[in-house]
């Protein structure tokens, strides 16, 4: 069981987040002109890295998304930082 | 035709409802008035006024005068037990304010065995805190869960999970 930081709540239980895909993996614009293999490759194709990671997650029970370093062999947490925009 | 009614859970009148447990005992809070306020929750303060203090996971609210339950960054639910006279609806301030009265249920559990209740409930570190009261609750996402004294607890529930939370209560093993 691992346990992980919510920028806004602190340290919860790995039960309360969802992933949400590896950071970097933009999706591809314009839209119409992404080829079947490009729409493959964003939805489907994860470098799914051995150690250090960088990944989108969601804490569910109070809806911040975050950028979360932790390595996946590890499982030791080097960062979390909000993916929030601040207000104009 | 089918009796489709056979599907749900029977739940009693939540009026008269009451569990009484070795040490605990639950009931149903009726008549709470509740706004969710979400946005700029600076500015909804300055105009809904200096509605008593807030509290997150644990922390204890005085439950005569109204207080603020935070949920996220950018939500919180206000409290209170006497009708509140507000302009509900978006702000150009940026936030908004909507009648919850109905959306949330109430249940309050208190007795020297409740935090027991509790810790089956949810994984949160209880003595940690957190600024969210907001938290995965007998499988329920987004319970909030705070106290009123040292020994009693509040939990607001999406109204629709009230029979279901009630009877995970109602079969939870001594």
């Amino acid at each position: 069981m691992q346990r992980f930081p919510c920028p806004f709540c602190g340290l919860r239980d790995e039960t309360e987040f969802h992933y949400g895909g590896e950071a970097g993996n933009d999706r591809p614009e314009p839209a119409a002109e992404v080829s079947d293999q490009g729409w493959a490759e964003y939805l489907h194709i994860e470098t799914n890295p051995k150690g250090r990671s960088r990944e989108i997650w969601v804490h569910m029970t109070c809806g911040e998304f975050f950028l979360l370093e932790r390595d996946t062999v590890t499982h030791e947490v080097f960062a979390s930082e909000s993916l929030r925009r601040a207000a104009p | 035709m089918r009796d489709f009614a056979q599907k749900w859970t029977a739940f009693p009148e939540w009026s008269e409802a009451e569990l009484l447990r070795d040490g605990w005992r639950a009931r149903v809070v009726p008549g709470l008035s509740q706004t969710l306020v979400s946005g700029a929750l600076d500015k909804a303060w300055a105009q809904l006024g200096p509605e008593g203090a807030e509290v997150g996971l644990w922390q204890i609210a005085s439950p005569e005068t109204p207080y603020r339950v935070r949920i996220a960054r950018d939500r919180a639910l206000l409290v209170s037990p006497e009708a509140m006279a507000f302009d509900p609806g978006w702000h150009a301030d940026g936030w908004a304010a909507t009648v919850a009265d109905n959306s949330y249920a109430v249940l309050e559990l208190e007795g020297s065995e409740t935090r027991n209740v509790v810790s089956e409930a949810t994984t949160a570190d209880l003595d940690a805190g957190s600024p969210s009261a907001a938290t995965l609750f007998a499988g329920l996402q987004s319970v909030l869960l705070y106290r009123t004294a040292e020994a009693r607890v509040r939990l607001h529930v999406e109204s629709g999970y009230l029979p279901y939370l009630w009877r995970w209560l109602e079969t939870r093993p001594e």
